[in-house]
């Protein structure tokens, strides 16, 4: 076993460890954030998704869950949040308000109807606020997306 | 209670013109005095300071916007427990375009955000206040938002704040067909 050969392609080796070391970035909005804390925490523990080691800078995150309402004048804050982050880099729209406006989308002066006005959005999780549950599902739904993904051909590593 | 402080402004504050409005339940807190706009100050600085009143903190302040003219409310409380009280004071400004009454921030420093927020969102603005400026909105934000002829901005930064595409407009016509048949019904039952 320990001389033992694994063989698989370049493009799977590198996904299976970008979707195993998704560091999200420390950013909560509203009240979905705490949900988003409790996921961290000791019950649901996101650390078993190699997802639970949240980044106090953009710089360092792949992974930016925006937890709550985006208000317009905090929608300036995340397209710069999100473009200081380094590629590639992924988004999970958290709960109602970030999906579509929630409870605001008729009468929320106030409220950017969504965040992907502003930032591409990978994957959305609905609920109000979703529960940890959720949260991790669209966790594992997003390392889905990265498996398939064929990141030598992507564009910024072509460039890169 | 209210009649006898009204008394007592009037007698100590000279032209503030205090009325107490009072309703039916006293317990209920919701009687008020309403005083002179321009003596503001002097009012609460009475208040304060008088040993009879010694209120002694201000836990919010509010405005209201009645579309002839608005209002502002202090709530003021005393923490003596010898004698708890709460009292409502309120003034109106009647003029929309330059609204300004006096800021009680000299007497109570928690003024200084609350009349922040009453400056934000009814465009109230409050003369001697050491930091007059929006709180809660951002600088550049047009318009006062409580005030009852805010229209909501189309534009932000370059963000739609309502897009087409993201509008139920389904949802939106029932509800406006819901409020159409309302008040056909209501002038039906005329």
């Amino acid at each position: 076993m320990q001389d033992g050969v694994v063989l698989t392609t370049l493009d799977e080796f590198l996904n299976w460890g970008r979707k195993n070391s998704l560091w999200p970035m420390t950013f909560g909005l509203a009240c979905c954030a705490i949900e988003m804390m409790a996921t961290g925490a000791a019950k649901y523990d996101l650390e078993r998704f190699g997802c639970g080691a949240f980044m106090a800078t953009p710089r360092r995150a792949d992974l930016m869950i925006v937890a709550g309402t985006v208000t317009l004048k905090m929608a300036t804050r995340v397209k710069v949040l999100y473009e200081q982050m380094a590629e590639p880099k992924y988004v999970i729209s958290m709960g109602s308000c970030a999906n579509k406006g929630g409870p605001y989308w008729q009468y929320g002066y106030h409220v950017l109807k969504g965040v992907d006005e502003v930032v591409p959005v990978d994957v959305y999780v609905p609920g109000c606020p979703p529960r940890p549950e959720a949260l991790i599902e669209g966790v594992m739904t997003l390392q889905k997306k990265i498996a398939n993904e064929r990141l030598l051909r992507n564009k910024w590593v072509k460039h890169a | 209670m209210h009649k006898e402080l009204s008394d007592l402004i009037n007698r100590n504050v000279t032209g503030a013109n205090a009325v107490a409005y009072l309703t039916a339940d006293a317990k209920k807190f919701d009687s008020s005095i309403t005083v002179e706009t321009s003596h503001i100050y002097k009012v609460v600085e009475f208040l304060k300071t008088n040993k009879t009143t010694s209120f002694n903190s201000l836990h919010c302040i509010s405005g209201v916007d009645y579309t002839d003219y608005m209002e502002v409310c202090y709530m003021l409380t005393n923490y003596d427990p010898s004698a708890v009280r709460n009292l409502t004071l309120k003034v109106r400004v009647t003029d929309r375009v330059n609204a300004a009454i006096d800021s009680v921030v000299g007497q109570f420093v928690s003024a200084d955000f609350l009349e922040r927020e009453v400056y934000d969102m009814f465009g109230i603005k409050f003369n001697n206040h050491p930091d007059m400026r929006r709180i809660l909105c951002p600088d550049d934000w047009e318009g006062f938002p409580l005030r009852k002829d805010y229209v909501a901005q189309k534009d932000y930064n370059g963000m739609t704040v309502y897009p087409d595409n993201k509008m139920n407009m389904e949802d939106r016509e029932f509800i406006v067909r819901q409020n159409m048949i309302k008040k056909a019904q209501a002038e039906k039952a005329q």
